[in-house]
């Protein structure tokens, strides 16, 4: 892993065209993005394309990074995020198994495998998470860790795609108001 | 999505919970790409879209790290264009010229990076006739390519008007859709025919971006992209 202003260095050789600065932003960060990726597209092979294709339009895209945007790393972890969700999303067809790993994503939040610093307003999240109700939070936390579609949730709750669309109204809304009283 | 149902846009929902939904990942792929096309066009759509990423954002945290096999680190540095690892003045240059491009592009609201060099744009009312006119800008005024595209016969005309390749680097042409970018073939002075992908769809964008002589290496873009254009019905 790397500090912001190691990766904000690697950027901007990035941005000039320096593949030795793309070979090093890649061996500081991929672990962390093929986790994202490999949480969400299961597919080993498809997700080491999406890794790849990350990389590729990170090194297209190193020039529009703005610090403004807010710290590298997360800027870098939601273009893997985004993509590994399309490469997902496209197979529509496909009804997978129930893709529940057993995973406790809100245990893993409370005690983070890595640069906690680095993904910011991690404790005012975890209070908002804590304050709705249980199921709804565990809806919100497997679509955001594992990619599920509604129509996943819908099986792995056993509801109707219209209920986990209202569950996740009213998590995503429940959460806006909880942050914004918060911070 | 599921069996077939109307994948009509339906009843306008709240922007705020379709940006959240976005950021979440539980849009489908339509709801998906019709959002980033929003927000290319309204700044305050990709704004909603950028609060609600980094809202959630601490939620990556919770992820622990895989090592990825070796072999993608090999193909990607293999996918680079060649000269890149030299970091070479040539590039350096080439770069600089092309910067006013990327500031542009910036400008027009990307989602978290990548995203607007590859977006869709449209989706054009589809007309019976199944012809397209694309004008290819790169953020200036002055159009580079004009495409002319008839979705029945499958091919497309391109009539170059301001597009010049820096010295020793060639265009190349891309029609982006859903399946992401396809190669069309190379840009000359001259104008040309070149055959859509099956694929092809009026959603799809046009782009050219900058590659070694001859085109990219690996059938994937490789350098900046410089223009894009959407696809308008004649």
């Amino acid at each position: 892993m790397a500090d912001d202003a190691t990766l904000r260095r690697l950027l901007a050789g990035i941005a000039r065209g320096e593949a030795d600065q793309l070979a090093e932003l890649y061996d500081r960060t991929s672990p962390k993005l093929y986790g994202l990726i490999l949480r969400i597209q299961r597919d080993r092979a498809s997700a080491e394309d999406v890794l790849q294709d990350v990389y590729m339009r990170i090194w297209q895209a190193a020039g529009t990074y703005r610090p403004e945007a807010g710290p590298p790393l997360p800027w870098l972890c939601t273009i893997a995020r985004n993509r590994a969700i399309d490469s997902v999303r496209r197979v529509v067809e496909h009804q997978g198994p129930d893709l529940d790993t057993g995973e406790d994503w809100v245990a893993r939040l409370i005690d983070p495998h890595d640069g906690a610093a680095a993904f910011m307003d991690r404790s005012a999240l975890l209070a908002c998470l804590g304050r709705l109700d249980p199921l709804h939070r565990d809806c919100v936390v497997l679509a955001y860790c594992e990619g599920q579609s509604r129509e996943d949730l819908a099986r792995h709750f056993d509801r109707p795609v219209n209920t986990i669309k209202t569950w996740l109204h009213r998590s995503l809304a429940g959460l806006k108001t909880c942050l914004e009283a918060v911070s | 999505m599921s069996g077939g149902g109307a994948p009509g846009p339906g009843p306008t929902p709240d922007p705020e919970l379709r940006a959240a939904e976005y950021a979440l990942g539980t849009l489908d792929a339509q709801e998906r790409a019709a959002l980033e096309r929003d927000a290319i066009r309204d700044p305050e759509t990709a704004g909603r879209i950028r609060a609600w990423e980094r809202r959630l954002a601490p939620l990556m945290g919770a992820v622990p790290p895989v090592a990825p096999p070796p072999r993608v680190r090999a193909a990607l540095l293999r996918a680079l264009p060649d000269g890149a690892a030299g970091a070479g003045d040539q590039l350096r240059q080439l770069r600089l010229r092309l910067r006013r491009w990327q500031v542009a592009a910036a400008g027009a609201g990307l989602l978290a990076a990548g995203l607007a060099l590859f977006v869709a744009i449209g989706p054009s009312r589809s007309p019976a006739g199944g012809r397209y006119l694309a004008v290819v800008q790169g953020g200036g005024a002055v159009p580079a390519l004009i495409v002319r595209v008839d979705t029945r016969t499958g091919l497309a005309q391109v009539r170059p008007v301001g597009a010049d390749a820096p010295a020793g680097r060639s265009l190349e042409l891309w029609y982006v859709g859903a399946e992401g970018p396809k190669p069309l073939g190379l840009v000359g002075g001259a104008p040309s025919q070149v055959r859509l992908p099956h694929s092809a769809a009026p959603d799809g964008v046009i782009a050219v971006s900058v590659e070694p002589p001859g085109g990219s290496p690996s059938g994937q873009p490789t350098g900046p992209v410089i223009y894009t254009g959407k696809l308008i019905a004649e």
